[in-house]
């Protein structure tokens, strides 16, 4: 315990009452992370409440801003391309966050098995984590290759002509879904964590009642990881709600010049990609920065109903 | 309630971080450090493009020598790190960047410096500028950028597909008409309706959709840059004329076959690799770095892109853009980056310069070079720079967003056979006022 004579009040509610001692072991602790409050205070809080402010004017970096109201989200309500990209955005967290959950959760009970090689095989699978993400898009868009991809290939084998996936809007999404797979190590390592914190009395007592391997999965290991799930579930949200470099890569790869973000037929111009394009592009930061809100708002929302949602689905031990 | 305070400003930061692109590192190349005393003068030049940062640090060493003061070159820089650095308050002295398109925003926002005032001095003579692309660095009356090396396009052609479909090999189509028509010949499809081999795609390996507009006779703004005719003749013209080499046989095919091809300069793009028999391509694509390195024994001819039947005085029609060196109103000592400026655009050193790159010089002096004349398919290029019919892209501070859209627009005719008209009246519709609101009218 860091407050050694911790008072019989809260300390929270009643500050006068700290003793002496405490009052300098605040201090002393305010003064060691002085200079992160600095920095969080200089980079992050005032750039953050200066956004809000531009979001309400219309800048232009070095011309005097403009108040307009809520004019930019006004707009932004109006404008098509803000809820397709709110519509690409919101496909990438329905269908690829849950499955990324599914596919890492498989993952992490396979290698958890006790076999020969179980390190390399949990090395080989994290590998692609530590792989720049720029790089590891290349390198899909060329398994990609519509005629000499790996994948259209291995398809072909099977007697199925594969898709063009980077290119047909219908299926650049779920090219992106599949990248992201391939990605997902971190998820993976959170996951066996998890799996080793299950006590090995509660899987003994579960076989010698006679519970089978899928009764024990689902009445034992499910629940216990649960609280697992919710962080990688909100990490997940609130990351894929900021997808953005992959999209970027993409773009790119398909028009080896311009930018030709969101194609196909902007069918990967998400959330970040469009205000990006508008704040980087086109210079209309006071746009970019309602839109900036506006996720911070939807993110916030939807991690507060997660939040509240876990309270019906995860099992704490003890708690 | 403190979790919810710190998980609100988690959000907070999450939300707000602006997403930085992630792109392949680029080499960035400093001076060599030199060790003397004193005060030292350092004038930074940053430049978006450059695959050789060496060879560029060793061109503007001569000027760092030469008036004892010391030149880093920045080669190549991220566009998005040019737009932090303008609004910033140490850009570089000089800015090259790859292309005048977003010159016109920069100058409406004042992130760059018009030149008006240095140029009397006399140190850079306009007139041995080329017409065509000097005229992309005006932005309402006043020059913000000087072109340094300088791009247009024009048709290439692969002499064995054209014999092996019967084709004269020294014989480039003479109408878009007939571009056509040979590109139908040159086209192999096979049992099963994949295609093998492709005549002709028109936004290989860009879009340029520009180029085929100032073909069919106009722009997308008017001469002056205060109107954006969209819905005109010429811009429906291009777009109906593309689309024909996607809709006639199958898009889907179409697609698949050109996204299958490999990188742009590897061994497997299209071009090279024989599956695609005609290209609209750069200058450059002769030189040492592209069809020499990659493709030597390619057999191939240049020409100019061809006008359309009924217009044969549009022939040397082209569209001239490139590398474009500015100066952001931020530099403090702009009077040292305007002489640095001023000795780039001498002929001597844009000689050098581009006979390095294999880029067309922006001066007529440096365009004598003989070594210009060297490569008789790079001679194609040099003409069509100085024909009376090279045009330029106008600048207006709208460029990037009305680019988008075309981008777009053109996307959706190509990709999905729709019809352009519908949709450059919407974008008309939807850019003018936008222009308007931009240029204060």
């Amino acid at each position: 315990m860091a407050l050694t004579n911790t008072p019989r009040v809260h300390p929270g509610r009643s500050p006068k009452r700290w003793s002496p001692r405490t009052r300098r072991q605040l201090w002393t602790g305010l003064a060691f992370i002085s200079l992160w409050i600095c920095g969080f205070f200089l980079f992050n809080l005032y750039p953050m409440l200066a956004s809000l402010y531009y979001s309400f004017t219309e800048y232009h970096i070095k011309q005097p801003l403009v108040w307009i109201g809520s004019l930019n989200y006004v707009n932004l309500v109006r404008d098509p391309l803000f809820w397709r990209s709110l519509y690409n955005t919101g496909y990438m967290v329905v269908i690829g966050v849950p499955l990324s959950l599914i596919v890492s959760f498989i993952c992490a009970l396979l290698l958890n098995i006790k076999i020969p090689g179980q390190s390399i095989y949990r090395v080989i699978y994290f590998l692609p984590s530590i792989v720049p993400v720029v790089a590891s898009t290349l390198l899909w868009l060329w398994i990609l290759n519509p005629n000499s991809g790996l994948l259209n290939t291995l398809l072909a084998e099977v007697g199925i002509r594969g898709p063009n996936w980077t290119r047909d809007p219908f299926w650049a999404k779920p090219s992106l879904i599949l990248l992201g797979l391939w990605g997902v190590g971190n998820t993976i390592i959170i996951y066996l964590a998890g799996l080793q914190d299950i006590p090995q009395t509660l899987m003994e007592a579960a076989e010698l009642d006679g519970a089978s391997w899928w009764q024990r999965l689902w009445k034992i290991t499910i629940p216990l990881v649960s609280p697992i799930t919710l962080f990688n579930l909100i990490i997940g949200v609130i990351a894929t709600f900021q997808y953005f470099a992959q999209a970027y890569v993409l773009s790119a790869g398909i028009s080896p010049v311009g930018s030709g973000l969101g194609a196909p037929l902007n069918s990967t111009l998400f959330y970040s990609v469009y205000l990006y394009q508008q704040g980087f592009v086109y210079l209309k930061m006071g746009y970019a920065s309602a839109q900036a809100w506006i996720l911070f708002v939807i993110i916030l929302i939807c991690t507060v109903l997660l939040l509240r949602s876990s309270e019906h689905w995860t099992y704490y031990e003890g708690g | 309630m403190w979790w919810m305070v710190f998980l609100v400003f988690g959000l907070v930061l999450a939300a707000c971080t602006p997403p930085a692109p992630t792109s392949a590192p680029g080499g960035e190349s400093a001076a060599p450090a030199q060790a003397t005393g004193g005060e030292e003068k350092v004038l930074r030049v940053w430049i978006t493009w450059g695959d050789n940062p060496a060879q560029l640090q060793s061109l503007f060493n001569q000027y760092g020598e030469a008036n004892n003061v010391r030149v880093e070159v920045n080669s190549p820089v991220e566009d998005d790190k040019v737009i932090a650095a303008l609004s910033g308050t140490e850009p570089p002295d000089v800015l090259v960047t790859g292309g005048p398109d977003s010159v016109g925003t920069w100058a409406r926002e004042n992130l760059v410096t018009p030149l008006d005032d240095f140029l009397e001095g006399g140190e850079v003579d306009l007139a041995d500028i080329f017409e065509a692309p000097l005229s992309q660095c005006l932005y309402q009356g006043k020059y913000y950028c000087l072109p340094w090396g300088t791009d247009t396009y024009a048709l290439f052609w692969n002499k064995d597909l054209f014999e092996e479909a019967g084709l004269d090999p020294e014989q480039p189509p003479q109408t878009l008409e007939e571009l056509a028509e040979f590109a139908r010949k040159l086209t192999k499809v096979d049992d099963n309706g994949q295609i093998t081999q492709v005549g002709f795609i028109p936004d290989f390996s860009w879009s340029h959709l520009g180029l085929y507009t100032v073909m069919m006779g106009g722009y997308w703004y008017s001469e002056d840059g205060t109107q954006l005719q969209l819905t005109s003749e010429p811009v429906i013209n291009a777009l109906k004329w593309e689309q024909q080499f996607y809709c006639d046989y199958n898009v889907d095919e179409v697609l698949r076959f050109s996204s299958s091809f490999g990188g742009y300069a590897s061994p497997d793009n299209g071009f090279y690799a024989g599956k695609i028999a005609m290209q609209v391509e750069g200058e450059w694509q002769p030189g040492p770095n592209f069809i020499q390195k990659y493709k030597p024994e390619l057999y191939y001819g240049v020409a100019p892109l061809p006008p359309p039947a009924a217009h044969p005085e549009r022939a040397g029609t082209n569209l001239v853009s490139g590398t474009v060196a500015m100066i952001p109103s931020g530099v403090k000592d702009k009077e040292a980056a305007w002489k640095l400026m001023a000795w780039m655009m001498s002929p001597e050193i844009v000689a050098e310069e581009m006979v390095a790159n294999f880029n067309l010089p922006s001066s007529k002096k440096a365009a004598e070079d003989p070594r210009f004349r060297e490569n008789e398919k790079f001679v194609v290029f040099l003409e069509l720079m100085g024909n009376p019919n090279a045009r330029a892209p106008i600048l207006t501070p709208i460029n990037a967003e009305v680019e988008t859209e075309l981008g777009q627009i053109e996307e959706q005719v190509l990709h999905t056979c729709a019809d352009p008209e519908p949709l450059l009246q919407a974008a008309q519709e939807k850019l003018q006022p936008l222009l308007d609101k931009a240029l204060g009218n």
